[in-house]
């Protein structure tokens, strides 16, 4: 199975090498060099330097036979933006977004993206957590 | 009508000017404070300070009664994200994003943005067009090329010198929309003769440019030719 992951922070570059570890064919884009050489020599995926939504990055990174591509920017517009691309124009079955600002969550539900809310699943974690306590 | 603009920079600043000036209902959504207070004491108009991806701010500024949506921020991925919350969110008939890399248009306009206006591309253009001492000059794109204006100056030595519109070897994807000798406007009919500096305007598409070009240009090369 072929993976893109758009964004090489912390979330992406985990994913990414947990992801290509496990034996998947992986593609990392990020328009920061610097972000795509700390994956280190260990990552054996693809790594393209570029404008996240950009069509020939995206062509580059081999968006035609992804299955699955996930978008894990800081920026929310970019997630969005990328997302859609590869939704509605490339076609891809399964894009998945990381939601930054909890409070853009109903914007990623307009256009119909399925997402992932880190800040609402840390915040439900210390919550059960706390809540779970005997004392 | 009413319309809202997303980003209060100089594009966003100077076209709510414009529209005010014309009458129209119009308010502004800009994330800078400091923006905002600024244009607030220049112009009179409902400014909302927020961030104009954000669904509540987008509320507040009355997407639900607008008819129309401009988004022109300095950021492509914002502009677009604006449009297509228009859209899909609010049924809002017409968006109309600035682009700022020309490379990104394709892709904006086939997620069905209704307009989009790329300032690089204009401010290119027309430079492109002072540079170029050919006597064909793209006046005006429309529809990213499929249809264009194009102006030609025909010069002592060109193959449409001294004939009538109706002699002309055209391509079929063109039409001569007018001729102008000494500032004034002709419009031509069959019977129109060409004269040596007339400016013929003549809109076409990208792919039908060359031929034209050609069609000119072929009649001075060949008899040059003869002549040798």
């Amino acid at each position: 199975m072929y993976i893109i992951i758009i964004g090489c922070g912390r979330l992406g570059s985990t994913l990414a090498s947990e992801l290509s570890d496990a034996g998947y064919d992986v593609a990392v884009i990020d328009r920061e060099s610097k972000k795509l050489d700390a994956l280190g020599s260990g990552f054996n995926g693809l790594r393209v330097k570029g404008i996240e939504y950009d069509n020939n990055v995206l062509r580059e990174a081999g968006i035609n036979r992804a299955s699955f591509v996930i978008s894990v920017t800081p920026d929310d517009n970019l997630n969005i933006t990328a997302s859609l691309i590869a939704k509605n124009i490339f076609k891809i079955p399964r894009v998945i977004a990381k939601i930054n600002e909890p409070s853009k969550k109903d914007v990623y539900k307009v256009l119909e993206i399925e997402t992932i809310n880190p800040t609402e699943l840390i915040s439900y974690i210390v919550r059960s957590k706390i809540e779970g306590d005997p004392k | 009508m009413k319309s809202i603009i997303i980003g209060g920079g100089k594009i966003g600043y100077n076209l709510l000017k414009t529209l005010k000036d014309r009458g129209y209902n119009v308010t502004l959504v800009e994330i800078d404070e400091e923006i905002c207070r600024k244009i607030a004491e220049d112009i009179d108009t409902d400014i909302i300070c927020g961030d104009g991806t954000n669904l509540d701010v987008l509320t507040d500024a009355g997407i639900h009664s607008a008819d129309i949506i401009a988004a022109v921020t300095g950021n492509d991925e914002e502009n677009l994200v604006v449009c297509q919350i228009a859209k899909k969110g609010f049924n809002i008939g017409k968006s109309i994003a600035r682009i700022n890399n020309p490379k990104n248009i394709p892709m904006f306009r086939a997620l069905g943005v209704d307009q989009t206006v790329c300032s690089t591309e204009v401010i290119a253009d027309l430079i492109e067009y002072e540079f170029d001492r050919d006597i064909c000059k793209i006046v005006q794109t429309f529809d990213r090329g499929a249809m264009i204006l194009v102006e030609v100056t025909v010069k002592e030595g060109n193959r449409w010198i001294d004939q009538y519109v109706k002699e002309l070897v055209l391509p079929s994807e063109c039409v001569i929309a007018s001729i102008l000798r000494d500032d004034k406007a002709i419009f031509p009919r069959g019977d129109t003769h060409i004269q040596n500096g007339d400016s013929i305007h003549i809109i076409t598409n990208r792919a039908t440019f060359p031929e034209i070009k050609k069609q000119l240009h072929n009649g001075g090369t060949q008899y040059a030719k003869q002549k040798k």
